[in-house]
C-alpha cells in the first residue's frame, strides 16, 4: 500500500516542474495565423466551406437532408419524376433536419473569412485577396439562396456575431423580408462576379458561376413575385413570405441579364455529337456527365474515392447489376416522365399508345417500342430491354399464358389500381424465380432479371430504370455504398440557357419589348433540343411558358432541380393532388412469343398530395425556441 | 477492499435515492377549451378539412407579451375541443377558409382584430362567427344513377361581401372517398369530378351537377361525398359542405 502512495507522490511531483508557461493555447487548436498566413491554409478553409455548401447533390434527399451518404429515399421520387420503394409520397424537407442551423454555420464561416482575410492581405497579391473575398461572397450567396428557397425571408446576418460581447437580445435577429434576401443574394453575386477570376480550380467558383447562380436566384424571385399567393407580414411591415407582383419584371430582367453574361464563355457539350446520328447524340448525352473537360460545366462538386464519396451507383443501378451491399433500383422513372419525350407511339392526349382497336400491340423485343425514341430519353432513362454496361436490362412484369386468337384485350380496366388477375399470368414474388415452360419447349423466368417482382419491391417498380449519372463502365465489384466518386454538376450551361429562356418568355408575357425576348427564348430552346436530338420548334408561335417548363423538366430531370421548380411555379399542389403516377409494364405473351405493354397507374398505389403550406417550409421549432423573434411560416 | 467498495457503492446509492425529496407535483393540465366556428351568414357550423383546415390559435399572454402560438385543429364539422390545457389568459383566434379574424396590412399594422381575450379555466367555451370565402349548399341529395355513377347537385355562393376577398374561384370538386373523412387531403381521384379555371370561376351562384368519373362505381359499399370549393387566397383553404353517404348496392 505504501509503495503505491510513494509512486503516486513521485508522479505528482513531476507535474509541478512542467508548468512553465500557463497562458498558452493547446497546439491542437488551429489559429488564424496558421490558416490565413499561407495560400495553402486558405485553400483548406475554402475546401471546408465548399464541402458544406448546401447544394442538393448525390448526397441529398428531402427525407435525409444535405451531405448524407445514405440516400435511399431519392428527391426525384417526391416530384413524380420517379417511383421508389422507399419514398412513397410528396414531402416538405424533413423538419427534423438541421438545414437551418447548418446554413448559418456556413454563413458564419464566410463572414469570418471576409472579416479576417484583410488583416493578412500583405501576405498576398491584391488579385488573390479579391478572388478569395469574391469566393466568400459566392458561398454566402449560395447559402442564403438555400435558405430563402425553403423558408422565405430569413434573418440577415452579414457579419460575424459574437457572444458574450453582444447580448442575447441583440442576437435574436428577426427575419428580413423575402425580397430583401433575394436582393442581398443579388448584391453578393454581383460582388463575386466582379472579383472572381475567369476560371478557377474545379469545384470552386469562377465569375461565371456567380453569374449563373444569379440567373437562377433571380429567376426564382421573379416567379415567386408572379405566382405566389401566400402573404406573411411582420409587425414592422416586412413581407416575410411573398414578393410584390410589381417586382416580377425587375427580377426576370436581372435573371435574363445575368444569364447573358455567359454568352460565348460556355457551350453545350457536343464532343461526340453528330447531326442526324441518334446513337452519337445518345452517347454524347451520356458522356456529358463524366467529362471533366466539358465546356458545359460551370460549377461542380468533385468527389474522390476513398476520401470523399457517395453511393449513387449502388443505390440506383438496375436490379440485375446489383452490387454486394444488396441495394439497387431506388430511382425508377415514371411513365409520366417518359411521356414528356417524343419518339414512340402516342395517343392523341400524349400518353403512350400500347393498344390498337382495344387489343395490345405486339413487339418482338421490349425495346422495339422505343426504337425511335429521343436520344436524350435513352440517355436519361434505361428503357426496358436497352443495354447498360454491356447487358440488356430485362424488365418484364410476367408471362401472359391466356388465349391470343384475335388479340389480347387489356388486362385491367383503364384507371385501375388493382393487382393483375392471376388466372392467365405467371409472375414472380422475388428474384429467385421458377422458370416457366413455354409452348415451344424452352423455359423463361416469369419476371425479368430487373423485375418486376410482386413481393419485395427491390426492382424496377415503374418499368424503367435510371441511366443519368450511372457510371457506364463501373464493374459490379465496385458498385458499393461509399464507393462512387463521379462529379456532381451543380450548374451546367443548359440550365443557364433554360433560365434565360424562361425569364425571356415571362418578360414577353409581362409586356416587355425592349429586347426581342421571344426570339431569344426560341434560339435557346432549340439549341437544347438540337443537342438532345429532339424535334425542333418551328417558330416562336410554338413557344409558351409551358413549353419552356416542359423542356426544363426533360433536360434537368433527376438533377434535383424539379423539386424546387414545382414549388416556385406554385404548381406542386395542382400536379400532386391525390395523384398516382403511371408505370409501363411489359408482358411476354407465351402463345405469341412476343411482348405487349400495359400502361397503368402505379400498382403499389402510392398517392402524392402536396400541401399548400409547404411552399414555405416549417421553420424548426428548436430555432424559434432559441430565438423567439422568429415568426413561423403560415399554417404550421 | 471488496467490502469497502460495496459499502461505498451502497452509500452512494442510498444517497442518490434519498436525495429526491421533492416530487414533481404540479397538477397535470385539466382545463378544457371547446367551441364552434360558425358561418355568420346562416348560423351553421363551418365545415372544414380534417387536419389541414380550420384551427384555433392560442396566444397565452399570462407570462409573455410575445408568446409562441399554440394551435388546436378543429374537427371537420367545425367544432373543436382540447381537454388538456393549463389555465391561463389567452388571446384566441381562428384560421381557416374564411375572412381572417386578424388582418395585417403591408406596413405591418393590424387593421382588423377580432380575436378574443379569454381567461381559460375549468371548461371554457369560445365560439367564433366568421364569414366564409364561399358557401356551398346541397341542392337535394346525391343521386345514384342507373349506370352506377353518382350525380351531385350543389350551389356555390360568395360567403362574404368584403371586397378584399372576392378572389377567383380556382377549384370546385365533388370529393368521393370510401370513408367519412373526405376532402382535398383524402379522396379518390379515380371517381372525383373537378372543375378548374374558368369553369370553376363561372360556377358562382349557379346550381351545378357533377357526376362521378370512371364509369360505374364498384358496388356493395358506401361512398362518402362532399363538395368543396376554394378561392385563390393565402393557403388556398377549401370550403365544404357536410358529408353525405351514398350506398351502392
Amino acid at each position: 500500500m505504501k509503495k503505491y502512495t510513494y509512486t503516486i507522490l513521485a508522479f505528482l511531483l513531476c507535474w509541478t516542474t512542467a508548468c512553465k508557461k500557463l497562458d498558452t493555447l493547446p497546439p491542437s487548436i488551429v489559429k488564424d495565423d496558421d490558416v490565413f498566413a499561407t495560400a495553402a491554409g486558405i485553400q483548406a478553409y475554402m475546401s471546408r466551406m465548399y464541402s458544406e455548401l448546401p447544394i442538393e447533390d448525390f448526397r441529398y434527399s428531402p427525407e435525409r437532408g444535405l451531405n448524407m451518404f445514405w440516400i435511399i429515399s431519392p428527391t426525384s421520387a417526391t416530384t413524380g419524376e420517379a417511383l421508389s420503394r422507399d419514398q412513397n409520397g410528396s414531402m416538405q424537407e424533413n423538419t427534423g433536419l438541421s438545414t437551418w442551423g447548418d446554413c448559418y454555420r456556413v454563413i458564419r464561416d464566410a463572414n469570418y473569412f471576409a472579416e479576417t482575410l484583410p488583416k493578412y492581405a500583405s501576405n498576398f497579391t491584391s488579385d488573390q485577396v479579391n478572388n478569395w473575398l469574391g469566393e466568400a461572397r459566392f458561398v454566402r450567396a449560395a447559402t442564403y439562396f438555400a435558405l430563402v428557397k425553403r423558408y422565405g425571408g430569413v434573418p440577415l446576418v452579414d457579419k460575424v456575431l459574437n457572444y458574450p460581447e453582444q447580448s442575447i437580445e441583440e442576437l435574436k435577429i428577426p427575419r428580413s423580408s423575402e425580397e430583401k434576401i433575394y436582393d442581398f443574394i443579388g448584391t453578393d453575386l454581383d460582388y463575386a462576379y466582379t472579383n472572381l477570376p475567369e476560371t478557377n480550380q474545379a469545384g470552386r467558383a469562377s465569375k461565371y458561376a456567380a453569374a449563373g447562380f444569379k440567373s437562377r436566384a433571380m429567376l426564382y424571385a421573379g416567379t415567386i413575385a408572379k405566382y405566389n399567393q401566400i402573404t406573411l407580414v411582420d409587425g414592422g411591415g416586412n413581407r416575410l413570405c411573398g414578393i410584390p407582383a410589381a417586382k416580377a419584371v425587375t427580377y426576370f430582367k436581372a435573371a435574363y441579364d445575368a444569364a447573358a453574361l455567359l454568352d460565348g464563355k460556355y457551350s453545350l457539350y457536343k464532343k461526340a455529337w453528330a447531326a442526324g446520328d441518334k446513337n452519337a447524340q445518345y452517347l454524347n448525352y451520356v458522356n456529358m456527365f463524366f467529362d471533366a473537360s466539358s465546356p458545359e460545366n460551370i460549377f461542380v462538386r468533385q468527389y474522390h474515392y476513398p476520401e470523399s464519396v457517395h453511393g449513387y451507383d449502388a443505390y440506383n443501378v438496375p436490379r440485375q447489376l446489383m452490387g454486394a451491399n444488396g441495394y439497387s433500383s431506388e430511382v425508377n422513372p415514371t411513365l409520366d416522365f417518359v411521356e414528356l419525350f417524343d419518339g414512340f407511339p402516342k395517343n392523341a392526349d400524349g400518353t403512350i399508345k400500347t393498344t390498337t382497336g382495344g387489343k395490345y400491340d405486339l413487339y418482338t423485343n421490349t425495346v422495339d417500342i422505343f426504337a425511335n425514341a429521343e436520344p436524350r430519353l435513352r440517355a436519361t432513362v434505361v428503357l426496358p430491354g436497352d443495354v447498360m454496361k454491356g447487358v440488356s436490362i430485362e424488365i418484364r412484369r410476367g408471362i401472359y399464358t391466356g388465349p391470343t386468337a384475335g388479340g389480347i384485350s387489356p388486362l385491367l380496366p383503364a384507371g385501375s389500381t388493382a393487382h393483375y388477375p392471376t388466372d392467365n399470368i405467371v409472375q414472380s414474388a422475388n428474384a429467385s424465380q421458377t422458370p416457366y415452360k413455354l409452348p415451344n419447349g424452352t423455359t423463361m423466368n416469369p419476371a425479368g432479371l430487373s423485375g418486376y417482382f410482386t413481393g419485395d419491391g427491390t426492382n424496377s417498380v415503374s418499368g424503367f430504370s435510371i441511366r443519368k449519372y450511372i457510371v457506364p463502365d463501373k464493374p459490379t465489384s465496385e458498385v458499393l455504398e461509399n464507393r462512387s466518386d463521379q462529379t456532381w454538376i451543380e450548374l451546367r450551361y443548359a440550365e443557364v440557357l433554360l433560365n434565360r429562356a424562361e425569364a425571356a418568355v415571362e418578360l414577353n408575357a409581362l409586356g416587355q419589348s425592349d429586347k426581342s425576348y421571344l426570339q431569344d427564348a426560341f434560339t435557346q430552346i432549340n439549341a437544347i433540343r438540337e443537342r438532345a436530338g429532339a424535334d425542333l420548334l418551328t417558330g416562336t408561335a410554338d413557344l409558351s411558358i409551358n413549353v419552356v417548363r416542359k423542356e426544363r423538366k426533360k433536360e434537368l430531370g433527376f438533377e434535383n432541380k424539379q423539386y424546387w421548380d414545382m414549388r416556385r411555379w406554385r404548381v406542386a399542389d395542382k400536379e400532386q393532388n391525390s395523384t398516382i403516377y403511371r408505370t409501363l409494364m411489359p408482358f411476354y405473351s407465351a402463345n405469341d412469343g412476343k411482348y405487349f405493354f400495359d400502361a397503368r397507374l402505379d400498382e403499389r398505389n402510392s398517392r402524392y398530395t402536396f400541401d399548400v403550406r409547404w411552399y414555405y417550409e416549417q421553420i424548426p421549432q428548436g430555432e424559434i425556441q432559441k430565438s423567439q423573434n422568429l415568426i413561423q411560416n403560415p399554417g404550421y | 477492499m471488496k467490502k469497502l467498495f460495496y459499502s461505498i457503492a451502497l452509500s452512494v446509492l442510498v444517497a442518490a435515492g434519498s436525495s429526491c425529496k421533492k416530487v414533481d407535483n404540479y397538477a397535470a393540465p385539466n382545463v378544457t377549451l371547446k367551441g364552434t366556428v360558425t358561418d355568420a351568414g346562416n348560423g351553421k357550423s363551418l365545415q372544414t378539412e380534417q387536419g389541414s383546415g380550420t384551427r384555433i390559435k392560442l396566444l397565452e399572454i399570462s407570462w409573455s407579451a410575445n408568446p409562441t402560438p399554440f394551435y388546436i385543429s378543429s374537427f371537420q364539422d367545425g367544432t373543436y375541443q382540447n381537454t388538456k390545457l393549463f389555465a391561463g389568459k389567452n388571446v384566441i383566434s381562428a384560421e381557416g377558409a374564411f375572412v381572417p379574424l386578424v388582418q395585417v396590412d403591408n406596413t405591418g399594422k393590424t387593421i382588423v382584430d377580432k380575436s378574443q381575450t379569454v381567461d381559460v379555466k375549468d371548461v371554457t367555451t369560445v365560439n367564433f362567427s366568421v364569414e366564409p370565402f364561399l358557401r356551398i349548399e346541397w341542392v337535394g341529395d346525391p343521386v345514384l344513377n342507373a349506370d352506377g355513377t353518382i350525380t351531385t347537385s350543389f350551389k356555390v355562393t360568395r360567403g362574404t361581401a368584403d371586397p378584399n376577398f372576392q378572389q377567383n374561384v380556382s377549384d370546385v370538386a365533388v370529393f368521393v372517398n370510401s370513408n367519412n373523412y373526405v376532402g382535398n387531403n383524402n379522396y379518390d381521384n379515380r371517381y372525383t369530378p373537378k372543375l378548374g379555371g374558368n369553369d370553376a370561376n363561372n360556377s358562382v351562384g349557379k346550381t351545378l351537377s357533377l357526376t362521378t368519373l370512371g364509369g360505374a362505381l364498384p358496388g356493395k359499399r358506401s361512398y362518402f361525398i362532399r363538395v368543396g370549393a376554394r378561392v385563390s387566397y393565402g393557403l388556398n383553404y377549401y370550403n365544404y359542405t357536410d358529408v353525405k353517404e351514398v350506398k351502392v348496392p
